[in-house]
């Protein structure tokens, strides 16, 4: 964890070369562990079930299309390829390319993700600074041993709680899906279905994760209040509300948007065990039924779509910190 | 900067009950057989019943005793934490040190890949290795090592850089002390607080990751494990059984992390000391 | 304008601050100064009311006062009224704002205008104070140290307060910049009050019409820069200054014996004092004005030791000594500077009275000596330039050094044997059985020296007479007894009479000298003075003629002013 010391100057952070790497390392595990298993390719790829669904001129055409008769090296290319023009595959459970199923069920998954990320991020940061602010205080003590032990709870076994809680057993909210299906709603009332869809997901996903960017920024304004430049602050006669949000929460902020870009890799993570008890339908709850049903294709897919965009928001907070922290440098 | 983990943790409320949490899950991994009535595998008849005095917590949907379950799923978690938590360790401290004393285009590589590998979302690749895979624990055990020593590698590559320049091992250097005794004398010992450290928080993660894949569905269904207790729990979650079946599988599972995570925390002071509580009556000029 | 009266600070059960009583006028500026853990910073916190502890006492600004304030009160006087320049060191500025930005908020926050005004407002004293306009929207981190130095006294003149507090304004900054924030702070004097708090005692002679010491915190002595630099009339207040390198004393650095502890019962200064009595290990003093001077100090500040008064002795007739009047005070050196003839033996022989005087009188620590009884001896005592003649050659290094005390009878014998090897300790000599039973004749000539010094010391004397007391030696020893000399003064706070003929010698060991030609004295004064500006003819001849060694440059031509 990096913890940002006043005066020093972050790291220069990592340049393009990093992401470029871990990108590669993924394609060439998604790549490789397939045709590394004994047998036919294509069987490995596909799995058996697919097989026995396919008909044989989808067959010859994917052997055809993804080169898999020919050497690993036609293959690499082949599949390189195949990745540049969105062609990632074909889904037999769905009958559709891997593309297209991936790509109706993006929408959802970025909604709550997104949503989690803001809300956890903002949520955690004016709870932090004011944990902070009234260190040793009743308050703070009570923020602290909760949010710690919040922190402790699976974001599984939190989606799993409110699912029972409030969906079975006082059946207030609805069990699954993003939308009541069959519904034909639209406009305001299509948003209020969605909102009521996306509550009980969105809490379990904000409430696993709110824990991290509290803790990170309580500590740090612990020690930002310890700095010379408060004792300054506070001389000019500020009020306190300017004095803990202007000035230490401001710098408090930082090291939590450093760690947002590795943040996003483990929110992506519970929201894939969150959407598999939501049946919601986004990216996770697909790479389940893709797991369940061994429609590798999809796997794959959905794998690849999920760390490029990790890598991707990762890149852009990168980015962006600059912006932020004026100590910062880079080194181009 | 003197660290003393042992009386940090020690001294501390959060620390205390951290411990204090944590020996009673280990007592109960260690104890399993003797705690459990039933093998936890074993199927019976007796499915879907409720807590009973033969059944503590009742029986699942294929019979087996859930209260034998828990008992035996501490094992696992403890032992998958553990080890992960061994390894990781081991490993971030012997390429982040090696790094550091080597230097130069090894150590520029090695720091290449690091960060690589810490930008990766992790379940996706354990996903991904499982689908094809399909690990056993201990599969599982070296899968979770090789992904997860990265973060500490980091940390000890840092304060191993900052170690080769300090005063008192170019002293030592000055009194013709050999690479190994440095190594031993000087180097191990400063960097021991931070393994310590990074220990634990591999090992909260190891458990939590466990957790996941089993509850995906992605492991390996002979060990048993909190995670696919609360997997199979959930296929049934419209029946009453949920109460005793999931959540003490969740609750046990999120009193071990809350354990471990209030260890860890009550170690932050002693690593950066501006974090320490104000002792009364310190002055300010 | 500002007055503080029995302000206390508290830490837990430590007592960091305790003043009395502190004034400063409208426009004045009042310099105090300390060595760290004084508790200057928290005295200028605790006008702020920033100080984290129990403050007691009272503060009051323009007759408002300010430690029964409410809070929101306090926050509109803070930065409006009186305004803090802290020190800049490491983090004194917010990192992720920019400088003018963080100037513009005083104002702002005061309601001195919206947001345009108090930008012009900002720039405009940051130009005052030497920043230019292109650096207005740099970060602190993008700016030199003294640069921010600068911004943090902006960021305190900007409102125009009644009273800025400057904490080292100047300690963190390398020469140049240093002395361009002084200039910058001289300009501002005047418009404000400014009280300085700092270690640097050159910036405050620079800076502050008044200065005060500031000792575990206490106030020691008070009064004009002028009066306190110059002549500093408490122990603390001189031993300070003896302490701090600086282009124009000449003597030789010396620092204060022990450390400053607390807390202890009495005067804070008195286990570091050298002139304590009974009476300050219990008592506290208060600052009070004596003769003319504000000093916590029970003896009223440093003690008067030696004095005479028209003294005059003739042979025949030649007038010997002329009418000289000296005095010399506690813990003090005073050089008496002249050439062979001029009659300084006479004249020291005239204070311990091996010689009687024609006219006039000798007084000790203020009482008239009538005459020389055992008492008198115990007060001062004289080392001349021949050890060897001095010291009997019949009697061993033991019963040389406790033949005082045999003739004094003071002690057991077991006492008096104690008392020898204590003082053959600080006389730096050994006090083993072989050098106690050793012949002066064993001895080399500083060994003989430190002997006689060992010997004059004994009878704990406040006064030391030493005539020519390195004469018969070789330079190494003399540097080497010239030293053992100012650490006694250190530990002991000895005064010393110290006759040569050597200006070159006496500039290192005295804090006056006094020149003697023909019975009487030319001129008298602070040390530095007379080898930087003499007003004497003789003198500055014996300035131009003492041992030079400047080897570069043009040809050194010698003054010489004949005396007649």
């Amino acid at each position: 964890m990096q913890r940002l010391g006043s005066g020093r100057r972050v790291l220069g952070t990592k340049n393009v070369t990093i992401y470029i790497v871990a990108l590669i390392i993924i394609i060439a595990l998604n790549f490789l562990l397939p045709r590394l298993m004994p047998g036919d390719p294509l069987m490995a790829i596909y799995g058996d079930e697919a097989l026995v669904q396919m008909s044989p001129q989808l067959e010859a055409e994917l052997v055809q299309r993804f080169s898999l008769d020919q050497s690993l090296w036609h293959q690499f290319g082949a599949y390189i390829g195949g990745l540049f023009t969105g062609d990632l595959g074909h889904s037999y459970y769905y009958n559709a390319p891997v593309f297209d199923v991936i790509l109706g069920r993006l929408p959802w998954t970025l909604l709550l993700v997104g949503l989690s990320m803001v809300l956890s991020t903002l949520i955690g940061i004016v709870l932090g600074i004011e944990s902070g602010w009234r260190r040793g205080s009743r308050t703070d003590r009570a923020l602290l041993g909760g949010l710690m032990s919040l922190n402790g709870f699976p974001d599984f076994f939190i989606g799993m709680v409110l699912l029972l809680v409030f969906g079975v057993t006082l059946g207030l909210l609805p069990l699954s899906g993003a939308v009541t299906p069959y519904s034909g709603l639209s406009g305001g009332a299509l948003v209020l279905d969605v909102l009521k869809h996306l509550i009980l997901p969105l809490a379990a996903l904000t409430l696993a994760h709110v824990a991290a960017a509290y803790l990170l920024t309580r500590n740090t304004m612990i020690t930002v209040l310890k700095e010379p430049f408060m004792l300054t602050a506070k001389a000019k006669g500020l009020f306190p509300r300017v004095l803990k949000y202007r000035h230490a929460g401001r710098n408090s902020m930082l090291p939590v948007l450093t760690m947002t870009g590795i943040w996003v890799g483990t929110l992506i993570t519970g929201t894939i065990f969150i959407e598999i008890i939501f049946s919601y339908p986004g990216l996770g709850y697909l790479m389940y039924e893709a797991l369940l049903f061994r429609d590798y294709a999809v796997i794959q897919g959905v794998l690849l779509l999920v760390a490029t965009i990790v890598l991707a928001v990762n890149f852009l907070v990168d980015l962006s910190y600059t912006k932020v922290d004026p100590r910062v440098r880079y080194a181009h | 900067m003197h660290i003393d983990l042992k009386r940090e943790v020690t001294r501390s409320t959060s620390g205390r009950f951290g411990i204090g949490l944590f020996s009673l899950i280990l007592a109960m991994a260690l104890f399993a057989p003797l705690l459990a009535g039933y093998d936890p595998l074993a199927q019976s008849e007796v499915s879907l019943h409720a807590p009973s005095w033969g059944h503590l917590l009742g029986t699942n949907h294929v019979g087996q005793d859930i209260w034998s379950q828990l008992v035996y799923g501490a094992r696992t978690s403890l032992l998958v934490g553990l080890s992960v938590a061994a390894v990781s360790t081991t490993l971030s401290a012997i390429l982040g040190a090696a790094s550091a004393l080597i230097g130069g285009l090894f150590d520029r590589i090695m720091m290449r890949i690091v960060d690589a590998f810490i930008v990766i979302p992790i379940l996706v690749v354990l996903v991904l290795l499982a689908a094809y895979l399909q690990p056993s624990v201990w599969v599982l055990i070296i899968m979770l090592s090789l992904l997860g020593w990265q973060g500490g590698a980091r940390t000890v590559r840092a304060q191993a850089l900052s170690l080769k320049e300090r005063m008192h091992v170019s002293a030592a250097r000055c009194f013709g002390a050999s690479r190994w005794y440095l190594i031993r004398r000087h180097i191990v010992p400063e960097l021991s607080p931070i393994l310590v450290v990074g220990f634990i928080y591999s090992m909260r993660r190891a458990i939590f990751l466990e957790a996941g894949l089993a509850f995906i569905g992605i492991s390996d269904p002979s060990t048993v494990s909190w995670g696919m207790m609360m997997k199979e729990a959930m296929d049934f979650s419209y029946l009453n059984a949920w109460t005793w079946w999931m959540i003490p599988a969740g609750v046990a599972l999120s009193l071990t992390i809350i354990a471990i995570t209030f260890i860890g925390h009550s170690m932050e002071p002693a690593m950066d000391p501006r974090l320490r509580e104000v002792v009364e009556g310190e002055a300010l000029a | 304008m500002l007055k503080l009266v029995d302000l206390r600070v508290n830490y837990g059960q430590d007592q960091v601050l305790n003043v009395n009583y502190l004034e400063v006028a409208a426009g004045e500026s009042l310099a105090i100064i300390g060595e760290s853990g004084a508790g200057k910073t928290t005295l200028g916190l605790s006008v702020m009311r920033l100080v984290e502890g129990q403050v007691r006492g009272q503060i009051y600004l323009d007759g408002q006062e300010l430690l029964s304030l409410p809070e929101a009160s306090m926050r509109d006087i803070r930065g409006r009224r009186i305004s803090m320049a802290f020190q800049n060191a490491n983090n004194a500025l917010n990192p992720v704002h920019s400088v003018l930005s963080q100037v513009m908020e005083s104002p702002l926050a005061h309601g001195l205008g919206g947001k345009s005004e108090a930008r012009e407002r900002a720039g405009h004293f940051l130009t005052r104070c030497g920043l230019s306009p292109d650096k207005f929207n740099a970060y602190p981190h993008e700016l030199s140290g003294g640069e921010q130095q600068r911004v943090l006294i902006a960021l305190a003149l900007v409102n125009e307060p009644e009273l800025i507090i400057l904490d080292e304004p100047v300690s963190s900054l390398d020469a140049a910049s240093r002395a361009e924030i002084i200039e910058l702070l001289q300009n501002i004097k005047g418009s404000s009050s400014m009280i300085i708090v700092t270690h640097d005692i050159s910036a405050a002679a620079h800076l502050a019409d008044r200065v005060g010491t500031l000792y575990a915190g206490r106030i020691m002595e008070l009064g004009t820069t002028m009066e306190v630099l110059s002549n500093p009339r408490h122990p603390y207040s001189r031993a300070l200054l003896r302490s701090y390198p600086n282009m124009t004393t000449v003597k030789d650095l010396q620092g204060i014996k022990g450390r400053m502890i607390r807390p202890i019962p009495g005067c804070p200064f008195h286990p570091r004092c050298t002139q304590a009595i009974d009476i300050c290990t219990r008592e506290v003093p208060d600052l009070a004005i004596t003769n003319g001077r504000c000093l916590a100090c029970h003896r009223g500040g440093i003690v008067s030791l030696l004095e005479t008064r028209n003294l005059s002795k003739s042979f025949g007739t030649i007038k010997a000594v002329d009418s000289v009047s000296l005095s010399i005070k506690g813990g003090e050196t005073l050089a008496l500077v002249g050439q062979s003839g001029s009659g300084k033996t006479t004249l020291a022989k005239l204070i311990v009275g091996l010689v009687e005087a024609d006219e006039g009188d000798v007084y000790i620590e203020g009482d008239r000596v009538i005459n020389r009884s055992k008492d008198f001896y115990r007060q001062a005592q004289m080392v001349s330039q021949n050890p060897g003649e001095a010291l009997s050659h019949r009697l061993s290094v033991q019963e040389l050094v406790m033949e005082p005390l045999n003739i004094q009878g003071i002690g057991t014998n077991e006492e008096r044997r104690r008392k020898v090897a204590k003082v053959l300790g600080e006389v730096e000599l050994s006090a083993r059985t072989d050098f106690l039973d050793a012949y002066p004749h064993h001895l080399s000539g500083g060994e003989l020296q430190r002997v006689a010094i060992a010997r004059a010391l004994v009878l704990e004397p406040k006064l030391l007479i030493a005539d020519e007391p390195t004469s018969f030696l070789d330079p190494s020893i003399q540097a080497k007894i010239l030293k053992l000399l100012l650490n006694l003064q250190e530990q002991r706070g000895l005064s010393m009479l110290f006759i040569t003929h050597d200006i070159a010698m006496a500039r290192k060991v005295s804090d006056r000298i006094a020149v003697m030609l023909g019975g009487s004295i030319v001129e008298e004064g602070p040390a530095n003075q007379i080898i930087t500006a003499p007003q004497h003819p003789y003198t500055e001849s014996l300035v131009n003629t003492a041992s030079h060694l400047h080897l570069w440059g043009g040809g050194d031509r010698l003054h010489h002013v004949h005396p007649h």
